[in-house]
């Protein structure tokens, strides 16, 4: 089976292209070298900065492949426990970050904050890898100096140790910052998927349309929450149901966005269901008394 | 307690029913208007018992006892003191329909009359009958209902009674059964036509190409096929048929419409596996 190019109305021309992830491979170019393993006492250093639980996920998969990890929280004072030793909360971004991560969603201007922090830490190569589903890569790269360095991520809850990152370059990401962010999650081993920057990126994109029907579904009793899952688990494939997996993901992060898509499309299938906007808000499904 | 089953129709489905039912000691009446049909269906039932016998899959006891429990009828009030009909004819509303009206004035009061209609609304193909509140749907899935969901569509008015005899017949037959309310696509189709929708348009404004969201969808959410190998392998004319269905009986929600490109893939030809060609290119055409 490949894929079909031939008189196909959908033909793209896209920069696209997989890296899988092959573990332990050596790397010689130049930018890489801020964050390869190298013999000796000293670990490469991964700064990771934004949300909860994200920052915690992505900081134990870092100290669990070799790196050390300085994190740090929005809006949390620190005193997190990690199960992994080489992970320090920190204040102050250190000189020697080999790269980069800011995981906010929720809360851009923290998420500014954070990368106007990056934005004059590390080596001028240092790849900064910034969660883009609520907020293009562009255009954060604008908030910075040296945006060449600032690529787009789907970082999402649950996505982050899956087996493929998608990566999104912006109009200022030379081929060496996209490449350097390729061996860093395959240190990590994860692969990579070059996707264009927009907003919602792919996965998280139809993830959140899922969970949103599943939304209306049950706002408008359509089915039980229970037996949406068990539908979509067996007749679909979908290992964790719908419901069950936007618990684990977080109502708000999902309802952000959705509300970040329609924003930027003003298409109607986007619009957050309101039984999901009263989840983001509460955490509790409507009280069918009232 | 099931214990007589009538089904309507010796094609595919109807075949796959009546066998299922029968190894798990139902009586069958399985109907059809044209007796080479049910001939056939009746072969295709022993030849596949013959295989399980061989493969030591079912016991030549096993075998003979289930094909006892196998009647076959070319009179539509024969099925009269079935506890279940459940019609397994054409996707055409209008047969559909009629068969309903028949039903409905053949058989007894009590009998559930079930439709296996994939697209239609329940309440549309029970829309002839006379006594609406018995009529129900069975969305099977997969090959000759391979899957072992099964949704239960009540109408608008079924008791809770005739719901819990219709989930206890896909107990008896090892399915597992859930409730939605008869709404266009059910959940699954449904959900099967977002991730294609929504992937088509992720493909249509270059967020990424269709083999990297198949990639993702299948590494990332656990999807045996992403969407553009799944739309092969089911047929893009039944994806664009069943789209198209579930949009116009949504009174055209933009959330369910489908992406044009779909209709101008089918008029090109471009139908997925079975013709070799579709958002991939195969081999051999089925």
């Amino acid at each position: 089976m490949t894929l079909f190019h031939g008189s196909n109305p959908l033909k793209t021309k896209s920069k696209i292209g997989t890296k899988k992830a092959k573990k332990n491979e050596p790397h010689s170019r130049s930018l890489t070298s801020d964050i390869s393993h190298q013999p000796g006492p000293e670990k490469p250093i991964a700064v990771i900065l934004g949300e909860s639980p994200m920052v915690e996920v992505f900081a134990e998969l870092c100290a669990a492949h070799g790196y050390r990890v300085a994190a740090a929280l929005n809006n949390t004072p620190s005193g997190i426990k990690f199960s992994s030793p080489g992970i320090d909360m920190i204040r102050e971004i250190p000189a020697q970050a080999s790269v980069a991560i800011e995981l906010t969603n929720l809360d851009l201007e923290h998420k500014k904050k954070n990368l106007e922090r990056l934005s004059g830490a590390g080596s001028p190569s240092m790849p900064i890898l910034s969660s883009s589903i609520t907020v293009t890569a562009t255009e954060q790269s604008l908030w910075i100096e040296r945006r060449h360095r600032l690529l787009g991520i789907a970082a999402f809850p649950t996505l982050l140790a899956k087996p493929l990152m998608e990566v999104a370059p912006t109009i200022f990401s030379p081929k060496e910052t996209v490449e350097a962010a390729a061996y860093f999650f395959q240190t990590l081993g994860i692969g990579t998927e070059i996707v264009q920057d927009r907003i919602g990126m792919v996965i998280p994109r139809i993830l959140c349309r899922l969970v949103n029907e599943a939304l209306f579904a049950v706002m408008e009793d359509h089915a039980s929450p229970q037996d949406i899952d068990k539908a979509v688990q067996i007749g679909i494939g979908l290992p964790a149901g719908l419901i069950g997996w936007a618990e684990r993901i977080g109502w708000s992060q999902i309802c952000a966005v959705l509300d970040a898509i329609y924003n930027d499309t003003h298409e109607e299938r986007y619009r957050a269901a309101p039984l999901l906007k009263h989840m983001a808000l509460t955490g509790n499904w409507w009280n069918k008394q009232v | 307690m099931v214990k007589h089953l009538g089904i309507v129709g010796a094609g595919q489905l109807g075949t796959a029913l009546a066998k299922l039912a029968i190894l798990n000691s139902i009586e069958i009446h399985l109907y059809d208007i044209n007796e080479t049909i049910l001939r056939r269906s009746i072969e295709q039932i022993k030849s596949d018992f013959r295989q399980a016998v061989q493969q030591k899959n079912l016991s030549s006891e096993q075998s003979l006892a289930a094909l006892e429990l196998l009647k076959t009828r070319t009179s539509l009030p024969d099925l009269g003191h079935c506890d279940i009909i459940i019609e397994a004819v054409v996707e055409d509303t209008r047969v559909k329909k009629d068969l309903f009206k028949h039903l409905d004035a053949d058989n007894k009061i009590a009998t559930i009359l079930a439709t296996t209609s994939p697209s239609m609304l329940v309440s549309s193909v029970g829309s002839a009958a006379r006594y609406t509140e018995r009529i129900i749907g069975f969305h099977f899935f997969g090959q000759a209902a391979s899957s072992e969901l099964v949704e239960i569509i009540p109408n608008i008015n079924t008791p809770a009674g005739i719901i819990n005899d219709a989930a206890a017949l896909i107990r008896m037959i090892g399915k597992t059964s859930v409730i939605v309310k008869d709404i266009p696509g059910a959940i699954v189709e449904r959900t099967s036509h977002i991730i294609y929708n929504e992937a088509l348009c992720l493909s249509i404004d270059q967020t990424a190409g269709e083999g990297q969201i198949d990639n993702l969808v299948r590494q990332n959410m656990g999807l045996p096929l992403g969407p553009f190998q799944k739309m092969d392998v089911v047929g893009i004319d039944t994806v664009l048929a069943t789209g198209e269905s579930i949009y116009d009986q949504s009174n055209g929600d933009p959330r369910f419409r489908p992406p044009g490109i779909i209709r101008q893939m089918v008029e090109a030809g471009l139908t997925g596996q079975k013709n070799g060609k579709g958002f991939y290119r195969y081999g051999n055409p089925q």
